[in-house]
């Protein structure tokens, strides 16, 4: 009841987001942000690169690949910006990112190594937007690949996963390129786990 | 720009069709893949499923393209990265016809065929590729200058074993009737009558211009339409359909349904204008497609010299030869070599047993060896014994006599045939493998309950064997004496399987091939001993320890031992793809050396050909731990 007299104050686009949900979606996207660090609190996102998965396929025509401007941040930090200004990818200031994001994952469940800090550094953005959490199912690889073994006592890092189940390498380290690779691992996981 | 769409062009760059096209253009393709992920045995496709609305090309791991003919799943092709498969969508409505099935986790670029026909109207070299890929039916693995192979994309539209049919030339009436056209409608009936013919060419200065046949004289005389006394240009069917000399029963058949006729005139340039050299009729298609290669087996049933034998034996190779360059699976090729061979066999008895008067007993002939598993496609040498029934004691030493003086005449036909003689001696014109059933029940006994023990050596080559002629009640008898030692034998078991063991590996500590370090092989690798013999010698090993009866060569053993054992069975299916891999190697080989095959030159092979045999070797390893590990073969080894 609250919910619905609060959600007026929300902007378009998270109301548009919300709505989605009432449909279930079998769309997987599987989501890798780089960030400048681990604490959400403190560190910010620098890009995004997220890919589709319908029907055990991964949809080539549907990535999304962003850079967030944050020069402020780097500036206060003393970090180089020299990779913001080659990359030759669409540059969004944070909000304006994060509503592309929202409108591009919709009701789909999230993929994602280690998905639930990558979801934790979207939400605070998305309080700084007046906006609710992330409402995105979500799975993770991680935690997927310990289940098939049923290991509870150790991680395991992105590294370690591609060689596990062979994962071919990519030369060039891009966020969507990473996401690939979590792609592949994903529909492997999934056809392992059997789970439909 | 979307990254990993760039990364997909680049690599599809790298294989035609795709290679035709701009980069650009590739990103646009590439924009539309969908990325599959199959893992180790998943199936893409399989027969009769609905067409997809993408093509696929394989970006890593391999694929397997198989049909099903014979309930028997038979492999066309595999593809690896960068091989295009599953073209029929583009040129054809009905279902798929073969299964694509993931030999190994893999990975494949569906490509929408809405999205990349545009590129091939455009492009023709793109449509050529594409076309010819799938229409083409030739093996292309042997073709590996050319980069991006062809992947075949159709089947042998009936049974694969019938396909051999097409590339004999049709036999057919040489001497046929003939006539001029101004001959009496009844005087070309009883012509016919007499010559049992169905059929006969009209002519005018000896080009055809006519046929008169069976359906001719229902059709126009024996209902009235002309009198007896009618010439017989009135009722001639014209013009005749002509066909050249050495015309393939493939084009015949052809020719017979496009004009619907059911006689072909067979003249010197294929046209009408020239002399008459035969008639074709659809009879001779029926006997060609049901008797062959029976035509190889009924020549060599009248053959009366070992010379006529040993042209069937040519023949027989020419067939094994554009069998193997048409594709046809081996297992195919190995049954009716071995019925061919058999025959031959058969028939070297038959003929010394013509010369030396009917024998006094009765008796088999087992062929032992390669021929006893029906694995023969080379000229290799023969292994026989002979077996006869007991007799009383005046008469054993006559019989044996005649026996050996039958085996020595056999064995010398064989040998002008082209079979070498046995190294070993392993032949029934032996005094020792030329014996009474007794004597031989006795002598499979103490190889089976002593093994190793007895001076004779005990070669495995005795327990693979086929009847050649005579009595199968003998044959049946020795199978009996057999499986009666084989339960719980462990020291028989024991003994077969350390010998199994004993050879040496393929391949040595660096994955590098382990060639002949001296002798006039030097430097080749004994493809038979290393690679081909441990995978014979297991699965006879496996099927003697489970009893099972009946099946002789390795292929089927393997696939047999995959239906009785299934915990295994994954090891014994790749052990059986494995066997065929390897002796295909070994008989292109032989046929490019008019050799044994046994020895292969590693240099000469393509790399592609290397990894094939490597991977083929694998399998082999598997196979040693389980047998090492069911018959606990510690002890000695």
């Amino acid at each position: 009841m609250f919910d619905w007299i609060k959600s007026k104050n929300y902007p378009e686009f998270w109301k548009n987001y919300v709505a989605e949900f009432e449909n279930k979606s079998n769309r997987y996207v599987i989501l890798n942000t780089e960030t400048t660090g681990l604490n959400p609190k403190k560190d910010v996102i620098l890009s995004f690169g997220a890919i589709g998965i319908t029907e055990d396929v991964i949809r080539v025509n549907d990535t999304l690949e962003l850079v967030i401007l944050q020069y402020k941040y780097l500036h206060d930090n003393g970090l180089s910006n020299d990779f913001l200004m080659e990359s030759k990818l669409p540059k969004f200031a944070e909000p304006l990112a994060i509503e592309e994001f929202i409108k591009y994952i919709g009701s789909a469940t999230l993929v994602g190594h280690r998905i639930h800090f990558d979801i934790e550094m979207i939400n605070e953005v998305l309080e700084k937007m007046e906006c609710g959490k992330l409402k995105n199912e979500a799975l993770d690889i991680e935690i997927m690949h310990q289940k098939l073994y049923d290991i509870t006592n150790k991680s395991f890092s992105l590294e370690e996963l591609k060689n596990a189940y062979k994962i071919p390498q990519s030369e060039r380290n891009f966020a969507l390129d990473e996401a690939y690779s979590i792609a592949l691992l994903f529909l492997k996981l999934k056809s392992k786990l059997g789970f439909k | 720009m979307n990254t990993i769409a760039e990364n997909i062009a680049i690599f599809l760059k790298e294989y035609a069709p795709f290679n035709y096209l701009s980069h650009d253009e590739l990103v646009e393709v590439s924009n539309s893949i969908g990325v599959i992920m199959l893992e180790k045995n998943k199936t893409l496709f399989k027969i009769e499923d609905k067409l997809h609305e993408s093509f696929y090309v394989v970006a890593s791991g391999v694929i397997h393209l198989s049909f099903i003919a014979d309930a028997e799943e038979t492999m066309l092709n595999k593809c690896y990265a960068g091989d295009v498969f599953g073209l029929r969508p583009f040129f054809a409505k009905n279902n798929y016809m073969m299964t694509a099935k993931a030999r190994e986790d893999s990975i494949v670029y569906a490509i929408p065929i809405k999205i990349f026909k545009p590129f091939v109207s455009q492009n023709p070299n793109v449509l050529d590729f594409l076309l010819e890929s799938f229409a083409s039916n030739t093996r292309n693995s042997f073709d590996k200058e050319k980069r991006g192979n062809l992947i075949t994309d159709t089947i042998y539209s009936d049974q694969t074993s019938g396909e051999i049919q097409y590339f004999q030339s049709l036999s057919y009436n040489k001497t046929p009737l003939k006539i001029a056209s101004k001959a009496v409608v009844k005087d070309v009936a009883q012509l016919m009558t007499d010559n049992l013919s169905n059929s006969v060419i009209v002519i005018e200065e000896n080009f055809p211009i006519g046929i008169v046949t069976d359906t001719d004289f229902r059709s126009k005389i024996a209902n009235g339409r002309f009198p007896l006394i009618s010439t017989v240009d009135k009722i001639m069917s014209s013009p005749v359909v002509t066909v050249s000399e050495n015309v393939s029963v493939a084009e015949a058949q052809l020719m017979l349904l496009k004009h619907s006729v059911s006689h072909l005139c067979v003249t010197v340039d294929g046209s009408d204008k020239s002399d008459v050299k035969g008639v074709i009729s659809e009879h001779d298609l029926v006997v060609a497609q049901s008797n062959n290669p029976g035509v190889l087996v009924r020549e060599i049933k009248r053959a009366l010299t070992p010379k006529e034998l040993k042209q069937v034996r040519e023949k027989l190779t020419d067939l094994i030869q554009s069998s193997i360059a048409k594709n046809i699976p081996l297992a195919h090729i190995y049954n009716i070599s071995g019925e061919i061979i058999s025959a031959i066999n058969k028939r070297a008895i038959e003929l010394a047993i013509l010369d030396l008067g009917s024998p006094p007993a009765r008796f088999a002939w087992l062929s032992i060896g390669s021929q006893g598993r029906k694995e023969q496609l080379l000229l290799t040498d023969q292994d026989s014994i002979l077996i006869f029934e007991d007799v009383a004691a005046d008469k054993y030493r006559d019989v044996k006599d005649y026996f050996i003086k039958l085996s020595k005449r056999v064995t010398t036909i064989l040998e002008k045939v082209g079979f070498l003689y046995c190294p070993n001696g392993h032949m029934a014109s032996n005094m020792t493998w030329c014996k009474s059933l007794t004597d031989w029940v006795k002598q499979y006994n103490n190889w089976m309950k002593t093994p190793g023990e007895i001076t004779d050596e005990m070669s495995s080559i005795f327990f693979d064997y086929e009847i050649v002629f005579g009595e199968n009640k003998i044959e049946d008898a020795l199978t009996e004496v057999i499986f009666n030692n084989v339960k719980n034998n462990n020291l028989f078991f024991d003994y077969l399987g350390n010998d199994t063991l004993r050879k040496n590996p393929p391949l040595n500590f660096f994955k590098k091939f382990n060639l002949e370090e001296e002798g006039e092989n030097k430097g080749k690798f004994d493809i038979k001993t290393k690679a081909i013999m441990p995978l014979i010698d297991g699965a006879r090993l496996l099927i003697l320890s489970m009893q099972i009866k009946g099946v002789n060569n390795t292929y089927l053993r393997f696939k047999q031992l995959a239906m009785a054992d299934p915990k295994y069975s994954e090891i014994y299916l790749s052990c059986a793809e494995a066997f065929q891999v390897l002796s295909k190697y070994r008989t292109l080989e032989g046929l490019k050396n008019d050799s044994t095959g046994q020895f292969i030159n590693i240099d000469e092979l393509t790399k592609i050909d290397r990894e094939k045999i490597k991977a083929a070797l694998v399998p082999m390893k598997e196979l040693e731990e389980l047998i090492k590990d069911r018959f606990q073969l510690t002890q000695f080894s």
